[in-house]
């Protein structure tokens, strides 16, 4: 079963495929068909004209154009017939024709091609519905700009007397920007053709200034004519036109001093040669928006209101900033309380609010015209040119026989014009008052709405005004101010007011106050006293308002600070149930003497806050703020605040002195500065001081944030004095102060001040150098003591043993047996023992000398191994050498002869031996020279040791009338000639000894027991 | 008439505009002498000490409000808005003998009274409400004036000068708004910089 189903499906595949095989060969085949007759049919068109195609451009002429036949060249004729009413050819060498355009209806041409391998005909159906209407393309007469208003304007000729017939044109302008013809507007122009050459003018105002980029401007048409049944098509854009600013080699930013209207759009651009780094309105930073080449712009959205300087735009680049002002404000308002007046019908004076303010002063302010639309006659209000205060205000001259007056008040400003109108009678006339009210009969708003309102109702005014008093500052007199009644309430002009004041006994009234004047003083004692004013138009008088005089005292009063926000300032106080009637805030410049007030304002008893706006209040100006709370019997002061509506930075620098220099420090007094030039809450102080001098240091290094500049922020501001310490003496100092408000940081006041010298510095500076170099020398010499065994083993080696000295090998015999050698024999005086080791040899031995005491040790010594070989000598040096050729004489003194000195050092020869031989006093005998040496001369010592057998005992080795009195440590002997006194000092060449002469025994520096450099590393006892 | 007019009024158009070209202008004809209506103070030379001290000290705050009074950013960029870049300004040399310094006084101070009248003007226009700094600015100007009277004083008795050339500030009523603030703020710098000087040497 399995296999059958498998067998049957497989089968049934097969079929399927066979089938779907033949069914897409079918279908290639007859496509394939299809296509070669197509092929054929468009072959045989080929070899016929084909492709006819009409269009027109004025609809009078049809220009008709078709295709030659393929494979053949050029010099065809071609016969084309139209076949209408009346059958007619036209023989042609070209592809095309112009044929008057044809009614509506088939039309049947047929063109004949006749060429050299015969002929071939072609015949189309032509209706006007086949026809394409193209106007031609238009063309640019003129393109210009308006640089001052960024606008372009396009000059274009619509040809319109080539079309029979009434057309609706479409034009289709493109502008384009900058040197890759970025699109910024398409826009359409409907224009009608009416059958002749129409000149056309169209503006666009660019919201980028012309001078930013070049323009590009194109235009093509459409014609819409109803008449025409064919297809109806755009023409060709016109040859591009354009329009660039010729910058010159400056930088320029624009547009320049333009006005718009605030919340506006607006760009701004920068044409310049050099790269620009950023772009600032105002403060603010804005993106950077690339032209061609170096030129910029920025795009500035909702501009706010400008300042009367206006707005800065600026454009940074690598060393300079350029820019613009731009003035944003408002279109001048509605003249308001359009009102005029006569007091002696002669002139009319009209007065008018100004309205909303426009931010616009100077040349860009508004102005007025007050036109009198009967006569035609008009003034102009010239602006003051430092209005404050200031009154809007034309006087009109009145004119003969006219009763009836319609003034216009026009206002105008760059952004735009409003106006007024008000219809006067001056029939009336108050008689009571002599003065003349024109009754308004109606005022005319007629922008941006004509709205017709009907002014006032005459009537009393509805209230009293309002009314503030002050103690003037002698306290005698109560100044009484009030305000002027608004319109609403003063049903009228306001002509006088009365002021009287009254008490539990007599009621004071003043003379009647006329309207301008809006303040009154009355001499008063200090009792309670109520005064009442009261404003009176032709009507009749207002209600009065009262107030008290007495002022209820408090003495829990502080300065408290306030400072605003925005064009405000905000006062908040607890909510106090005794207050029954009105607070009051009075505010003042608190610059300006007693009493002071500029204005007030009344909150209702249940209020406890209230923000406080005036236009009189300016940025860095101090105000004083009294709030006053009202009881039946008075007003109290509850509290005074000194306030800023905006706190700026001082304009000036506190004055400061040096009060005192050391060699180490500054002190420095400064004085306050006048509230007037502070422009804000004194925060502190900023002291900065560095090293420099006048003439080297600039101020602004010291803003640099150099780290040798030191600053000192001195936040108390009671502080008046700095001392600076730590500084160095004779030092120049650059001092710079600088106060700080929340505001800013002020000005800078600089000096310099050099300190004093510093003795105390001067001495020590000089000490320590003596001081170190002392202990230098101390130390030194305390090592090399310590370390004298070292040293002398590096500087002075042992010299050899004497044993091995030949010089002082003496015979035994001599020293043992012979009486003549008493010399040597130095009782009692302590001798020292030379042990002299002799050898009788042919040649003496060089041996070294030992000093050894001699009660110590000659036992050991005589018990050596080899005692015939030593001879100790024992012997007192001598002291007098005069005494030398006396033995005899020296034995009987008994004391010590020769001293020796004791020196390790050199082993040279310095007497010579000829001169020892011949001044030796004793001929022979005693000493005999240790220095003897073979080198020398054989003949000097075959003669010594011929003395040796002669002479025993001691014998100076150098003639002592030469010894100089000279330290062996001193440089050489004046007398160069000398050999003998080349060393210096007389001594035993081989031993370790000085030989002092006799003459210096009392120098220290000659005794065996003084000092000497020699001895530092010697002279150690038991050495 | 017609030819009166015709003839006469480029005749003096054409002198009128000699004077004017630009060039430095003598204040006096070369060859006047030196003439003086009264008589000159004996402290001549202090009261221009004095003067020139009154100056040096209200000259920052003058700059100050100023550069306030022109909104932002010029507080903030007094280095490239209000440096004291004025090319034509007329040199000063403290090592001067005092003749040379004086006519050199006399020059700075013709060329900043001029230069001031024009920010003035400007100021007026531009700030009208900023009276503060209208006021400091003609007392500044007034103040100019008289040390100008005493500089000639003294030149004139003491050295007989009768004649110095002198250049006048940058005229900046074509400039557009931005470039009068700039011009006004680089000049004011200058003359803060330059009275410092001035007041030191004297």
């Amino acid at each position: 079963m399995d296999i059958y189903v498998c067998l049957k499906r497989a089968s049934w595949m097969v079929d399927n495929t066979r089938m779907r095989t033949a069914s897409n060969f079918q279908w290639l085949l007859s496509t394939f068909i299809l296509l070669y007759l197509m092929n054929q049919v468009n072959s045989q068109k080929k070899g016929t004209p084909h492709d006819l195609k009409c269009v027109t451009n004025n609809l009078q002429v049809w220009d008709c154009y078709w295709k030659a036949p393929s494979g053949t060249g050029r010099g065809i004729d071609y016969e084309v017939c139209i076949e209408n009413r009346s059958h007619s050819c036209y023989q042609l060498e070209k592809t095309n024709i112009k044929i008057p355009a044809l009614s509506h209806g088939d039309y049947e041409i047929t063109i004949n091609s006749l060429h050299d391998f015969g002929s071939s005909t072609s015949k189309f159906t032509l209706n006007e519905q086949n026809v394409s209407l193209i106007p031609d393309t238009p063309e640019i007469l003129n393109l210009s700009a308006d640089f001052s208003t960024s606008t372009l304007h396009l000059k274009w000729n619509d040809r319109g007397s080539v079309f029979p017939h009434h057309s609706n044109v479409i034009w289709e302008i493109k502008i384009l920007r900058k040197e890759s013809m970025e699109l910024v507007k398409l826009v359409t122009y409907n224009t009608t053709l009416n059958g002749k050459d129409t000149l056309h003018h169209w503006s666009w105002a660019s919201d980028m200034p012309l001078e930013c980029a070049i323009h590009f401007v194109e235009i093509r048409c459409y014609i819409d004519n109803l008449h025409f049944s064919g297809h109806k098509e755009w023409s060709d854009w016109s040859p591009v036109k354009n329009i660039s600013w010729m910058p010159d080699s400056q930088t320029k930013v624009f547009p320049q001093d333009k006005v718009i209207l605030v919340g506006s759009d607006i760009t701004f651009c920068c044409v310049s040669q050099e790269k620009v780094l950023s772009a600032l309105i105002g403060h603010t930073n804005c993106p950077l928006i690339h032209l061609d080449g170096e030129n910029v712009a920025i795009k500035i959205h909702n501009i706010s209101v400008s300042a009367s300087s206006g707005t800065n735009v600026v454009f940074t680049t690598e060393d300079n900033i350029f820019g613009t002002v731009i003035f944003a404000g408002y279109p001048p308002d509605t003249p308001q309380q359009l009102n005029c007046e006569t007091h002696d019908l002669k002139e009319i004076l009209c007065s008018w609010n100004p309205g909303r303010a426009t931010a616009l002063v100077g040349p860009r302010a508004t102005s007025y015209t007050l036109l009198e639309s009967f006569s035609g006659k008009y003034v102009r209000f010239k602006r003051a040119e430092a209005p404050t205060n200031e009154s809007y205000q034309l006087f009109f001259q009145m004119l003969p026989n006219q009763e009836i007056y319609n003034f216009t008040l026009n206002a105008h400003n760059p952004l735009g014009r409003s106006e007024s109108t008000i219809l006067v009678n001056i029939t009336e006339k108050d008689n009571l008052i002599d003065h003349y009210y024109l009754e308004p009969v109606f005022e005319l708003k007629r922008q941006p709405n004509f709205v017709l309102l009907l002014q006032g109702i005459r009537a009393v005014p509805s209230k009293g005004p309002d009314t503030w008093r002050e103690w003037s500052s002698d306290g005698k007199n109560l100044i009484i101010y009030w305000k002027p009644l608004p319109i609403n309430e003063a049903n009228g002009k306001i002509l006088s007011y009365n002021v009287s004041c009254s008490s539990d006994e007599e009621t004071q009234s003043l003379s009647e106050i006329p309207d301008p004047q809006h303040k009154a003083e009355i001499q008063l004692d200090k009792n309670d006293y109520i005064i009442s004013v009261v404003a009176k138009n032709s009507v009749g008088s207002s209600p009065p308002s009262k107030i008290a005089s007495m002022e209820i005292p408090n003495d829990d009063l502080k300065i408290e600070q306030v400072v605003g926000m925005g064009k405000g300032i905000l006062l908040t106080w607890h909510y106090d149930p005794n207050m029954t009637c009105d607070y009051v805030i009075k505010w003042c410049n608190s610059s300006r003497s007693e009493p002071c007030l500029m204005d007030w304002r009344k909150v209702p008893s249940n209020s406890t806050e209230t923000v406080i706006e005036s236009d009189q209040f300016r940025p860095g100006v101090r105000y004083n703020f009294f709030l006053y709370g009202c009881r039946n019997q008075g007003y109290q002061l509850l509290r005074s605040m000194i306030g800023y509506i905006e706190e700026l930075a001082p304009t000036v620098a506190p004055n400061f002195t040096v009060e005192d220099t050391s060699a180490d420090s500054i002190l420095v007094k400064w004085e306050d500065i006048p509230v007037e030039e502070l422009r804000g809450f004194l925060r502190g102080y900023l002291f900065y001081f560095g090293k420099g001098e006048r003439d080297t240091s600039k101020m602004r290094v010291l803003e640099s944030g150099r780290s040798d500049i030191k600053v000192k922020n001195i936040t108390d501001i009671s502080q008046k004095t700095l001392r600076i310490a730590d500084l160095q003496g004779k030092t120049s100092y650059h001092l710079v102060l600088r106060a700080y408000t929340d505001g800013g940081v002020g000005p800078e006041k600089s000096m310099y001040v050099v300190t004093k010298e510093n003795s105390v510095g001067l001495i020590i500076a000089i000490l320590i150098p003596v001081a170190v170099a002392v202990i230098v020398g101390v130390v030194t010499s305390i090592l090399c003591y310590r370390k004298r065994e070292w040293i002398k083993e590096t500087f002075y080696p042992d010299i050899p043993n004497p044993e091995n000295c030949k010089a002082l090998q003496f015979q035994k015999s001599v020293c043992e047996g012979s009486s003549g050698l008493k010399t040597l024999e130095m009782n009692p005086c302590t001798p020292n023992n030379v042990e002299v080791l002799e050898t009788r040899s042919a040649f003496p031995k060089i041996e070294d000398t030992e000093i050894i005491s001699p009660i110590a040790e000659r036992p050991e010594d005589r018990s050596d191994a080899e005692p015939e070989n030593h001879v100790v000598v024992s012997y007192c040096p001598p002291i007098i050498e005069e005494e030398i050729p006396n033995p005899a004489a020296d034995e009987a003194g008994g004391t010590a002869q020769v001293i020796y000195i004791d020196v390790q050092s050199m082993y040279q020869p310095q007497a010579k031996p000829e001169e020892e031989q011949e001044n030796d006093p004793v001929g022979g005998a005693g000493y005999k020279p240790q220095m003897h040496l073979l080198i020398n001369s054989t003949m000097e010592d075959i003669a010594a040791e011929e003395d040796l057998e002669k002479t025993v005992g001691y014998r100076p080795q150098a003639n002592v009338n030469t010894w100089n009195l000279v330290s062996p440590d001193s440089p050489r002997s004046i007398d160069s000639n000398s050999e003998i006194v080349s060393f210096g000092s007389p001594c035993s060449i081989n031993s370790r000894q000085f030989l002092i002469p006799p003459k210096d025994e009392d120098s220290p520096e000659s005794n065996g027991g003084g000092w000497s450099f020699t001895n530092f590393f010697q002279n150690k006892p038991n050495d | 008439m017609k030819v009166l007019a015709a003839g006469v009024v480029p005749l003096l158009l054409v002198l009128h505009w000699k004077h004017g070209a630009g060039s430095p202008l003598p204040i006096t004809p070369v060859n006047a002498t030196c003439a003086i209506r009264h008589p000159c103070h004996n402290n001549l030379m202090n009261q221009i000490r004095s003067q020139l001290a009154q100056l040096n000290g209200s000259a920052n705050a003058l700059f100050i409000l100023y550069y306030t009074a022109q909104g932002e950013p010029f507080p903030n960029n007094l280095d490239k808005l209000c440096g004291p870049n004025v090319t034509d300004f007329p040199p000063f040399h403290a090592n001067g003998t005092e003749k040379a310094k004086l006519v050199e006084l006399y020059r700075i101070v013709v060329y900043l009274g001029t230069s001031l009248g024009n920010i003035t003007r400007d100021q007026k226009i531009l700030n009208p409400s900023a009276l503060s700094l209208h006021s400091k600015l003609n007392a500044t100007a007034d103040i100019l004036r008289g040390l100008l009277s005493n500089v000639l004083c003294r030149l004139c008795s003491k050295y007989h000068v009768g004649h110095v050339d002198v250049t006048y500030g940058p005229d900046t009523s074509g400039k557009d708004v931005f470039q009068k603030k700039k011009l006004g703020c680089q000049l004011l710098g200058k003359y803060k910089e330059t009275i410092a000087v001035l007041a030191q040497a004297f």
